[in-house]
């Protein structure tokens, strides 16, 4: 049976060391700069006429701008629309990386927790240093909800502190198990075809989960559209916290 | 007009409207099921969110008390407060974002999530 795992290996291809830290060019690596070339040829192509009417590629590079910035605004208001440039960003990347990955035999950068989690941990941070650059001692009322009780105060202190400590984990582990589970059940079925196949007068069964992993692409291709939505509209949750604490 | 023709004009007025009634039942159909297809992809990625928000503090809370344990010689006893810690901070994870998901899923459909189904209790 074809091995469902390998699917995710990484392979060096430009093989770079650092000081002793292993830093070369993987498949992972060509796979990220593919996607952030393909963002970039995607709008400046669309957005080269700039005229009032938009033609086809101009819509669609609009409609992809509206939604994000419908999305940021419905949760942080007129304030977080500094930080579009940021959420649109983290947005197109992860959408873009999600279906380069359903294209058979391509790479998908977001199955592997290092990239998701790296992503994450870049909207906490940012979350942090934007909240105490913006209201300084006082974002640290995020953790401490109004008209609780002074005895068991600390007790709730603690549990918000372990609630906004566990968000880039439940973060970045969505993201990554959602992909690695979705690529390895597509490849499991189309394991499934090759071994009927192989298996004399049960190949007639073979039909059977080839269906399956059509319909299981067609869920996986909603599901990439959905996890790069449910990551972008997280960003913006936190970044609400970041700039409207106590709320 | 002769009275043939105004009958064959009228006969053919009805035939267009029942033909346009058709279209019209199809139309609503298709988008109903592509709400649902829609919905019932929503209702997983929910499912999967829900999860992640529970494992994800109950992870940070043992890690805590995990780490605490090392640091102050105190095995096993903060590990198990933080576990238990982590624990309701992910049930308030999940409260909190369930309720962000039904006013995300009432402002999209109007609080309907995909066809009713009769169950045992009907």
């Amino acid at each position: 049976m074809p091995d469902p795992i390998h699917q995710f290996e990484l392979h060096p291809i430009v093989p770079i060391k650092i000081f002793g830290w292993d830093v070369s060019f993987t498949n992972s690596s060509l796979f990220m700069v593919a996607s952030v070339v393909l963002i970039t040829a995607f709008f400046m192509v669309s957005m080269r006429s700039r005229s009032l009417v938009p033609g086809r590629m101009q819509s669609m590079a609009e409609v992809t701008h509206e939604f994000v910035a419908g999305m940021l605004r419905d949760s942080t208001g007129s304030a977080g629309m500094k930080y579009f440039p940021f959420v649109f960003t983290i947005f197109m990347f992860v959408f873009t990386c999600n279906m380069v990955g359903m294209i058979p035999g391509f790479f998908t950068v977001t199955s592997h927790i290092i990239v998701t989690a790296a992503l994450a941990a870049l909207v906490f941070l940012t979350v942090i240093i934007v909240g105490f650059a913006k209201h300084g001692i006082r974002f640290l009322k995020l953790f401490v909800p109004e008209g609780v009780p002074i005895a068991i105060l600390p007790l709730v202190v603690l549990i918000e502190v372990i609630s906004f400590l566990s968000r880039p984990v439940s973060h970045s582990v969505r993201l990554f198990a959602n992909m690695l589970a979705g690529h390895i059940t597509l490849k499991v079925f189309g394991g499934f075809v090759v071994m009927l196949l192989g298996a004399g007068t049960f190949a007639a069964l073979s039909p059977l989960p080839l269906l399956m992993a059509i319909a299981l692409t067609a869920l996986e291709v909603l599901v990439a559209f959905l996890q790069a939505y449910v990551f972008a509209m997280l960003t913006c949750m936190y970044l609400n916290d970041a700039l409207h604490p106590g709320h | 007009m002769t009275e043939a023709e105004r009958a064959a004009f009228e006969g053919r007025i009805s035939d267009l409207g029942d033909r346009l009634n058709k279209i019209k039942a199809q139309r609503q159909a298709d988008a109903e099921a592509d709400l649902n297809a829609e919905m019932r992809g929503r209702g997983m990625a929910y499912g999967m969110r829900m999860a992640a928000e529970l494992v994800a503090a109950v992870m940070v809370g043992s890690g805590i008390g995990y780490g605490l344990d090392r640091w102050l010689g105190s095995t096993p006893w903060l590990f198990l407060l933080f576990f238990v810690l982590g624990f309701v901070a992910g049930v308030v994870n999940v409260v909190r974002s369930y309720e962000r998901i039904q006013k995300d899923i009432a402002a999209k459909t109007g609080g309907k999530l995909g066809p009713t189904v009769p169950d045992d209790e009907d």
